[in-house]
């Protein structure tokens, strides 16, 4: 199962729905939101989602890398929203019948979205200041 | 500290109606020139209004408080730019003297606050110096320059502008070159506004509804620009007409992805009529990013 929500993550639901008895390996990822990056303070991080889009991209990476693993099961979960130091802001879990499998699908499921799928993290710093967090544009080009 | 002073005392005569508060891209022009100089970085920035006893006094200085500035309004219209430009310098002597005054005539669509990042950061490099973007060669707007040299600007004869002021101190002046020809662009007459309009009006053209997110969405300051192509016009098409219609995002038109009804396209994809576009900023990213 696939979904974006403001709500906080709840992992045991999807853990429950992974269960299989032909499984032997259950990978779960989660993403935080990590509050010391080297000596800046995050405060809190904001989401922004196109969400047609995401759900669309997240259904596809689920149908590549079944495509790709002898996979189960899998459920992906995105926060969107403010979130606070700590709190989970993405699940990445995969159901397979061994665990290596469940390794690399589960990382492959993870990388892939963060380079894919229409979702934007905003810092905003306890200084004050406010960034979205993506790479520099090049700089040969700016204004 | 550098601050801006934004002369919009002006009459408007040409364009015969009050052009500060004409609205390009959805946002009254005054609006885009102190948004602009207020998130590139200029604190504070100073609008020099009419007085409010003219038609056009009070919603400029309402627009330009709301917006953060502080309002100079003055009981009686200043007699030119330069006159005004003085009122403001005046201000800011009252209060804070600024390392540096950013100075824009009020009616320049194409400030954005890169270019003011830009600006800002040439003139930390060398704060002796007067900078002044160009495009072509051809010297644009806005200015940057060091308070020493401003503030001589009450000792020239009144019979001269801003420029004889920079003329005088040419040996000061460093040129950056953007590529940005909007910087020449001002807007005096009412033929001025065609580069702005939406080319809407144009018989034939397919108008898109482009989505707007993250970055874009703020520094755009929409979530949605329409814009219109050419039948047959491609993604490239579609990239250049963003750019266009909202120059802020140029630097995201050319450089991120666009989406055509939730797929990432290549520039020669041609969008069907209706088809859901939205424009793309790199995504949150992964272990690689700072």
């Amino acid at each position: 199962m696939i979904s974006l929500t403001t709500q906080p993550i709840q992992v045991e639901p999807m853990l429950k729905r992974l269960e299989s008895r032909h499984g032997g390996a259950i990978c779960l990822f989660l993403g935080t939101v990590r509050e010391f990056t080297r000596d800046k303070r995050t405060l809190a991080l904001e989401y922004e989602a196109y969400s047609e889009m995401a759900e669309r991209k997240l259904a596809e990476l689920e149908h590549q890398a079944r495509a790709r693993w002898p996979i189960l099961g899998v459920e992906i979960a995105h926060r969107v929203g403010r979130l606070e130091g700590g709190e989970v802001s993405v699940a990445v879990a995969v159901s397979t019948p061994h665990r290596a499998e469940s390794f690399e699908a589960c990382r492959w499921l993870i990388d892939t979205l963060k380079e894919v799928v229409p979702i934007w993290k905003k810092e905003e710093w306890s200084d004050g200041s406010h960034e979205w967090i993506h790479p520099a544009p090049p700089t040969e080009t700016r204004a | 500290m550098i601050a801006a002073v934004v002369p919009a005392a002006g009459k408007s005569e040409r364009m015969g109606r009050p052009k500060l508060l004409i609205e390009i891209a959805g946002e009254p022009l005054l609006a885009r020139v102190v948004t602009a100089l207020a998130s590139g970085g200029a604190c504070p920035v100073i609008v020099v209004a009419p007085p409010r006893s003219q038609p056009e006094g009070p919603p400029i200085i309402a627009l330009a408080e709301r917006l953060g500035a502080i309002v100079v309004a003055p009981d009686d219209r200043p007699a030119d730019m330069r006159a005004s430009i003085q009122l403001g310098l005046d201000a800011l002597r009252a209060t804070a003297t600024p390392q540096a005054v950013i100075l824009t005539p009020a009616d320049a669509p194409g400030i954005s606050q890169l270019l003011i990042e830009l600006l800002i950061e040439e003139w930390r490099a060398r704060p002796d110096r007067i900078v002044i973007p160009t495009f072509e060669g051809r010297r644009g707007h806005p200015v940057v320059l060091p308070w020493s040299i401003v503030s001589t600007l009450e000792s020239l004869p009144h019979n001269l502008g801003l420029n004889a002021l920079i003329a005088a101190a040419s040996a000061s002046v460093h040129t950056i070159e953007v590529a940005d020809r909007t910087i020449l662009l001002d807007l005096d007459v009412p033929a001025d506004l065609e580069f702005w309009d939406a080319p809407t009006a144009a018989p034939g053209m397919v108008v898109h509804c482009v989505r707007l997110f993250a970055s874009a969405r703020e520094l755009a300051g929409t979530s949605e620009l329409e814009v219109a192509l050419a039948p047959g016009g491609t993604v490239a098409d579609l990239r250049r007409a963003i750019a266009h219609r909202e120059p802020r995002l140029r630097l995201l038109a050319e450089t991120a992805l666009i989406a055509v009804d939730e797929e990432y396209h290549s520039d020669d994809a041609v969008p069907q009529p209706g088809a859901r576009i939205a424009l793309i900023p790199p995504v949150s990213g992964g272990e690689t990013n700072p």
